[in-house]
């Protein structure tokens, strides 16, 4: 148990509003980043991300609602910190790199502004590139640098800042793989320390599904549902978050008896049983989403073959059945033809109800 | 970018554009310069040894330095101060520190003079009077009024497309604070267009002429330009007319000196590599105090450069006799029906036939070196071009003048051939600079949705290129109006342009009917440049560009 959130929090948000140009770019977001963790912040563009993680670097001032860093209150709409005054360092869309300066001089920059001297700075500044494998690359300058390059540069240097809170303004390429492995052992050392924690705003589910520990899914500036990757996957809030996290079929069929995390599904006359949470509706026409996993093929139900797309590891099946088309994912070359008539099973569904069951905000929730 | 008008006849519009070139510049000042060589030859020496001569190139390298050296870092000052959003009516402002470039020079200083003089506004109304306004002092704070738009804006060009918001985030969230982000980053993006503001305004004032003689030559203060003014216009022995073209080709040596390395210093350095991202302002703590001081400041400045100086004018216009006092009671419109004679409408009607010719011709040349330029070939032809930008006007007036004065000495057609050379990169660059901006692929998409390649920029460039050709327009037809250094060089008999009437009088000491004409004169530059203005706002404004591109940009912050 945590005996006092804040103090172990690295972000809070407190039902944070935040107008910027005339529109409402957040909308009453209340949210925790732990020591240690990494949340994505997952939405189209114009859904706020960028706004929200402006705010939390001190680039622009809450209209309502409080900002706390470390368990200390950093922004109100009365008062708020200047960037350099909060513990955050910040890797930047297109990385934000100054022209004029080399690659050393850049990530020795943060480092300089802490007060250590220029030689000091330089040395810890070459052992950071170092790290990144690019050390070789310390006298060019940005327009000298290939993208990657300065992908590098830019998150040596928000790495140089020694923040407990690292930002991402959806980097225009993703995180490779070793780069990745830098940023979250860095995270770990500073979790020891003094703890410290991620904030990744990305539209890409793949990205933000794969890298966090949490997702925070926003849709015009208002949170729409928080949780673990498997769960925005599995348990999404409705169509619009299930679309958003992967492919999504929907059926429509009758639902009996759902009990124990099972419940009985009546498509095309077939009564089969599937895991559904309990709190599925027993009922006529219940929209199920199913994932691409969680049907396969052979068994008791029918359907035709509508398409057939071989995806390299695996095929994409999309079956016509009485209640909806299908999307059904196998290992393997295709095993049918399109246009013939195929069995296949349901193992598992997800019905798409109203969303007043979700939290969609962690005030009073430990998720964790 | 091979697209577009490929199969027009390239060829032969790049001989066609570079026999006009040769013909309004290269041959006039090559001409200028055998002239020289031919009459002046063994007599240079004498020449330049004439009494004054040496007091006039010093006091114009002395007046170019000085007014620079202000003019410069008050308009990076003022282009820092209005990026803050704690500064009230910032957008207001923005349009307000450009409106001393729509009053002509010689308005300007004339105002001053009505303004600050002996027997002027502030000294009939409160008693004081600045006595040197007349002479060194005034022609430095005209010209540094004059000159402060222009480095403002090349400066706030420069904030705008490299000093990128997220470059100056990315110090502050990196431990800078706010002076120091200004001193480790947003000052060296800056230097490049900070030096091009400096060369630009040194350059401006040594050719500089309106405002040195309005003010200057009352007192005996010279410079280069006056002095070949007064020796081509009143000059009788025939040692001034050699002395006139000596020091033409002085102006334009000096110039030459300063511009060709700064040039080379700064082209690499000025090309802007990334699209800047003019979404989102730059970071401000909103203090507020700040704020209002920057724009009391800026109140200030212009209520004592432009607004006062307008308004003496305006009264110096209504009173009928110097000596009677410039209450409202005394108010008539005596000079105005003085000065609105015969003499004047005909000038009237040259300057606006000519500044219309004159802009169109120009809109024409201009866009042809903008296409042309998009080939190698035509590359030479464009920097040709953009030299004669810092061409004095009194030099290519003079060259003109010895080049084609035995048939067309005293036209209308010599001026209109000066304007065309003078303003040709005024032309150019708007133009040049919006189809730079033009995206490759809106063009080729065109095509191959099968639209030609007139059909093509009809309908995808024209629409994006309108405010840039508006504007190249606008700022031919309104500096064609009040020009005046080569025109007051180049008039005869029947071809006074509404400037030269307007200067004349002047030197006859007509207080009232000068101020009427210079009342007339900025009314009518008022009158024609407004509407086109709002025009071109209207068409930049980012609603109407968020229109075209969708929506989705609307909210990125």
């Amino acid at each position: 148990m945590r005996p006092d959130a804040t103090s172990t929090d690295v972000l809070e948000l407190r039902d944070l509003t935040v107008d910027y140009d005339g529109v409402r770019a957040v909308d009453r977001v209340s949210l925790r980043v732990r020591r240690g963790e990494v949340v994505a912040l997952l939405g189209p563009s114009g859904s706020g991300k960028s706004t929200l993680l402006h705010t939390v670097a001190g680039f622009l001032p809450p209209t309502r609602g409080e900002v706390w860093l470390k368990g200390r209150r950093v922004a109100t709409p009365e008062r708020a910190e200047p960037p350099e005054g909060r513990d955050v360092a910040v890797v930047f869309q297109s990385y934000a790199l100054w022209p004029h300066m080399s690659a050393l001089d850049t990530v020795a920059y943060p480092i300089r502004r802490k007060g250590s001297s220029r030689r000091a700075a330089r040395d810890e500044a070459l052992e950071l590139l170092d790290r990144l494998h690019i050390a070789h690359l310390a006298d060019r300058r940005p327009a000298e640098l290939s993208g990657g390059e300065q992908q590098r540069v830019g998150l040596a240097r928000a790495l140089a800042r020694q923040a407990s809170l690292y930002l991402f303004d959806e980097p225009t390429a993703h995180l490779d793989t070793h780069v990745r492995g830098v940023f979250l052992d860095e995270l770990v050392v500073r979790r020891e320390a003094s703890g410290g924690g991620g904030l990744y705003a990305t539209h890409d589910a793949e990205e933000a599904l794969g890298l966090a520990d949490r997702v925070a899914l926003l849709d015009a500036g208002r949170l729409v549902q928080l949780g673990t990757p498997q769960q925005l996957y599995s348990e999404p809030v409705d169509l619009w978050a299930a679309r958003l996290t992967g492919p999504a079929s929907v059926l429509e069929a009758s639902v009996r008896d759902a009990r124990d995390g099972r419940c009985s599904v009546i498509i095309d006359g077939t009564v089969v049983t599937v895991e559904a949470p309990a709190d599925t509706p027993v009922r006529d026409a219940v929209p199920l989403l199913v994932r691409p996993g969680w049907a396969r093929l052979g068994g008791e139900l029918t359907g035709r073959l509508q398409s057939v797309r071989f995806r390299g590891p695996h095929c994409d099946y999309s079956v016509e059945t009485a209640s909806g088309n299908v999307l059904i994912r196998e290992p393997g070359p295709p095993r049918h033809a399109a246009g013939t008539d195929v069995r296949w099973t349901l193992k598992r569904t997800w019905p798409m109800i109203p969303a007043s069951r979700y939290q969609a905000s962690d005030k009073d929730v430990d998720v964790s | 970018m091979p697209t577009g008008s490929a199969g027009l006849g390239r060829g032969s519009g790049l001989w066609a554009v570079g026999a006009v070139v040769t013909m309004l510049v290269v041959l006039p000042v090559l001409r200028l310069i055998y002239v020289v060589w031919i009459e002046g030859g063994s007599r240079l020496g004498e020449v330049f040894g004439r009494p004054g001569l040496d007091d006039a190139v010093v006091n114009t390298l002395l007046l170019a330095a000085a007014v620079t050296v202000v003019a410069v870092p008050l308009g990076a000052f003022v282009a820092l101060g209005l990026r803050r959003a704690d500064v009230p009516g910032r957008r207001g402002w923005r349009f307000a520190m450009l409106l001393p470039v729509l009053v002509p020079q010689f308005v300007l200083g004339y105002s001053w003079t009505q303004a600050y003089g002996r027997a002027g506004f502030t000294d009939s109304t409160l008693g004081l009077q600045w006595s040197s306004v007349l002479g060194p002092w005034g022609v430095w704070a005209v010209l540094v009024v004059n000159t402060v738009p222009l480095t403002y804006l090349v400066a706030a060009v420069g904030l705008a497309t490299r000093a990128e918001p997220n470059l100056e985030r990315a110090a502050r969230a990196s431990g800078a604070s706010s002076a120091s982000v200004l001193r480790d980053v947003t000052l060296p993006l800056l230097r490049p267009s900070i030096a091009a503001a400096t060369v630009l305004s040194f350059v401006l004032t040594l050719e500089s002429f309106a405002i040195p003689q309005v003010m200057g030559t009352p007192a005996g203060f010279t410079t280069v330009t006056t002095r070949i003014y007064r020796d081509l216009s009143l000059g009788s022995d025939p040692f001034s007319f050699v002395e006139a073209l000596a020091l033409a080709l002085l102006l334009v040596a000096i110039t030459v000196v300063i511009v060709v390395p700064a040039d080379l210093w700064l082209t690499p350095r000025l090309r802007v590599t990334r699209v800047a991202h003019p979404e989102g302002a730059p970071i401000v703590t909103p203090s507020g105090v700040v704020g209002r001081w920057i724009a009391a400041g800026l109140c200030g400045y212009l209520v004592a450069g432009v607004v006062l100086p307008l308004v003496a004018l305006v009264v110096a216009a209504l009173t009928p006799a110097v000596g009677v006092s410039p209450s409202p009671g005394n108010w008539t419109l005596d000079n105005f029906s003085l000065v609105v004679n015969s003499r004047t409408m005909e000038a009237l009607g040259r300057s606006a036939l000519l500044a219309f010719v004159a802009a169109a011709l120009l809109l024409v040349l201009g866009g042809l070196v903008a296409i042309l330029e998009r080939r190698r070939a035509g590359r030479a032809l464009a920097s040709l071009v953009t030299v004669t930008l810092v061409l004095p006007g009194s030099t290519l007036a003079v060259a003109l003048l010895i080049t084609y004065g035995r048939w067309l000495g005293g036209t209308l057609v010599l001026v209109l051939l000066a304007y065309l050379a003078k303003l040709w990169a005024f032309a150019h660059r708007p133009i040049s600079g919006a189809l730079d901006r033009l995206p490759d692929g809106e063009l080729q998409a065109a095509r191959a949705s099968g639209a030609g390649p007139l059909t093509a920029v009809r309908t995808v460039a024209l629409r994006p290129l309108a405010p840039a050709l508006l504007a190249a327009w606008l700022i031919c037809f309104v500096t064609a109006l009040h020009e005046v250094t080569m025109s007051s060089l180049l008039y005869g008999p029947g071809s006074e342009t509404l400037a030269v009437v307007v200067l004349n009088s002047q030197e006859l000491g007509r207080i009232g009917p000068t101020a009427a004409l210079s009342v007339l004169l900025t009314l009518i530059m008022l009158v024609a440049a407004l509407p086109l203005w709002l025009q071109i706002s209207w068409l930049r404004s980012p609603r109407r560009m968020s229109d075209v591109r969708g929506r989705s940009l609307a909210h990125a912050p």
